[in-house]
């Protein structure tokens, strides 16, 4: 799940599209896209595509964090057999 | 003959007489068993609870379980056995000429006869004892195997989305740890895997949480602890199956063991030691606020990002035309005046070169203006903020007397709500 720090190359754009990335994940993107672009050259083209994948990023995110009611779920099971399940609200109160 | 037999019958029946109903002057014969017996009953009646302190010898653990050792003091020594049941408490087992207290009761063992006591309760002599001496013992293991290392610690992820914690379903412990990150970050996923943390068992059902919830593949950072309580109360983590399950769990995991005092294996091999419950939810999750200050700082450097781009480029085409200008004119100069013409379509088509890249320039910077809320802040608009740092929409956001911020295009102003007047047909 964590990745190794450094993470992938801004050259790299094959990940923009993950709709699956974590916070973490997007966060770390961000800085690496953001870095590029303060940094110096890149071809316009691609300066623009690494701006409008940014401005995704931060969209999906602000849209993760504006929910505003805490999920809390219960794993039972063991091993393969996992699951998850709403938790009781007297532990959530 | 015949009085000898006589005898012979009054003897016998003298002795039959004697075992039934004695006569009140003679003495009391017992049998072996029955002694034993009678005497285990008084020992037991007269020390039915005692303490006892002495030094540990010869001590043994049978396959059953079941401790056999002797307690003694300079002058003195006494037989003891420590049932396996009682055993199962034991934190480890004490060193020989360890000085320990021992709580149980006097007994004889019938079949030998010899007299000891039943350990119930075996303590070390001085500040935690054996709880001292287990705990020294399994951190030297985990040691040996370099689960101590401080470069084995993980970083832990400074936004997770999802945020596992094993710990009792009913203790104060999840309790805290679901309050601060309902606080800080409400849109976080929660996964619990409830256990018990005291007792016996409590350390395999920690120990399989961890292991159960670090690969579900459901969680970003595992949250390992319980509530305050006595060092007995603790000692799960302490076991040396749950400091293993935690450092062998794939996803960073953060303890949080009872109070700040309290330090347990398991936050020596945790990448994170959180003193409370608490603070482990407050190291777990970032703040809303901050994570909305983060987003917004990072949509502003990435629009300056690219917008130094256009501007170093714009610099360049207009140096390049320059040049070409003068090169061309360089070229033509020696050819003579009747080439003017031919120069001057030259230069018109190298013109038209460098406006169409020109006009591709002034589109990106409108596509930057159009996806900028800064280019709107610059218009003169200003933004509200609530105390998260979000974006503030509709009047019904606004409460009388409560404080908001103004983002304006080049900083922040703080300002309170003086009355909320929502209109009428919205």
């Amino acid at each position: 799940m964590s990745e190794r720090p450094g993470g992938p190359a801004p050259e790299e754009g094959s990940r923009e599209s993950g709709e699956e990335l974590t916070l973490e994940a997007r966060l770390r993107r961000l800085e690496e896209i953001v870095t590029a672009l303060e940094a110096g050259d890149v071809e316009l083209e691609r300066g623009l595509h690494l701006f409008e994948e940014g401005i995704r990023h931060i969209r999906t995110s602000e849209r993760l964090i504006s929910r505003a009611e805490l999920r809390v779920e219960e794993l039972t099971g063991e091993e393969e057999g996992t699951r998850t399940e709403p938790l009781g609200t007297d532990a959530r109160q | 003959m015949s009085g000898r037999r006589q005898l012979g019958i009054d003897f016998s029946r003298r002795v039959a007489r004697q075992a039934t109903e004695p006569a009140p002057d003679a003495p009391r014969v017992w049998s072996v068993s029955a002694l034993n017996r009678a005497a285990r009953h008084s020992l037991e009646r007269r020390f039915p609870e005692v303490w006892v302190s002495g030094e540990v010898a010869n001590w043994t653990r049978a396959r059953s379980g079941h401790r056999y050792f002797t307690l003694r003091d300079d002058e003195a020594q006494l037989r003891a056995v420590m049932w396996a049941r009682d055993a199962a408490r034991l934190p480890t087992d004490p060193l020989e000429g360890m000085k320990v207290r021992a709580f149980g009761s006097l007994t004889i063992y019938a079949a030998r006869g010899s007299y000891q006591i039943a350990v119930r309760r075996l303590e070390g002599e001085g500040e935690e004892g054996l709880w001292r001496l287990a705990f020294e013992r399994t951190r030297a293991a985990l040691e040996a195997d370099g689960l101590l290392d401080p470069g084995r610690k993980r970083p832990v992820p400074r936004y997770p989305a999802s945020v596992g914690i094993v710990t009792s379903l009913g203790g104060a412990a999840l309790h805290d740890i679901l309050t601060v990150i309902r606080r800080r970050a409400p849109w976080t996923r929660v996964v619990v895997r409830g256990s018990r943390v005291q007792g016996e068992g409590a350390a395999g059902e920690i120990a399989d949480g961890v292991r159960t919830l670090g690969a579900s593949g459901e969680v970003e950072v595992l949250i390992v602890g319980r509530g305050g309580g006595s060092i007995e109360d603790l000692w799960a983590f302490n076991e040396e199956i749950v400091a293993r399950a935690i450092a062998d769990s794939p996803v960073p995991v953060i303890s949080a063991v009872g109070h700040e005092v309290d330090v347990t294996l398991s936050d020596l091999v945790a990448d994170l030691r959180a003193p409370t419950p608490s603070a482990a939810g407050e190291r777990a999750v970032e703040d809303g606020s901050v994570l909305a200050e983060v987003l917004l700082r990072t949509r502003q450097r990435l629009e300056l990002g690219l917008r130094a781009q256009v501007s170093r480029r714009r610099e360049r085409l207009r140096d390049g035309s320059l040049r070409a200008r003068r090169a061309i004119e360089g070229l033509l100069a020696p050819l003579g005046t009747g080439l003017e013409h031919r120069s001057a379509r030259l230069e018109r088509a190298v013109s038209e070169l460098f406006a169409a890249r020109r006009a591709k320039l002034a589109a990106v910077a409108g596509q930057i203006e159009a996806l900028s809320p800064l280019g709107t802040l610059r218009r003169g608009y200003a933004v509200p903020l609530d105390r998260r740092a979000r974006v503030m929409r509709t009047a019904s956001e606004f409460r009388a007397g409560e404080p908001f911020v103004l983002r304006v295009v080049d900083g922040r102003i703080h300002c309170e709500t003086l009355r909320v007047q929502e209109e009428a047909d919205r």
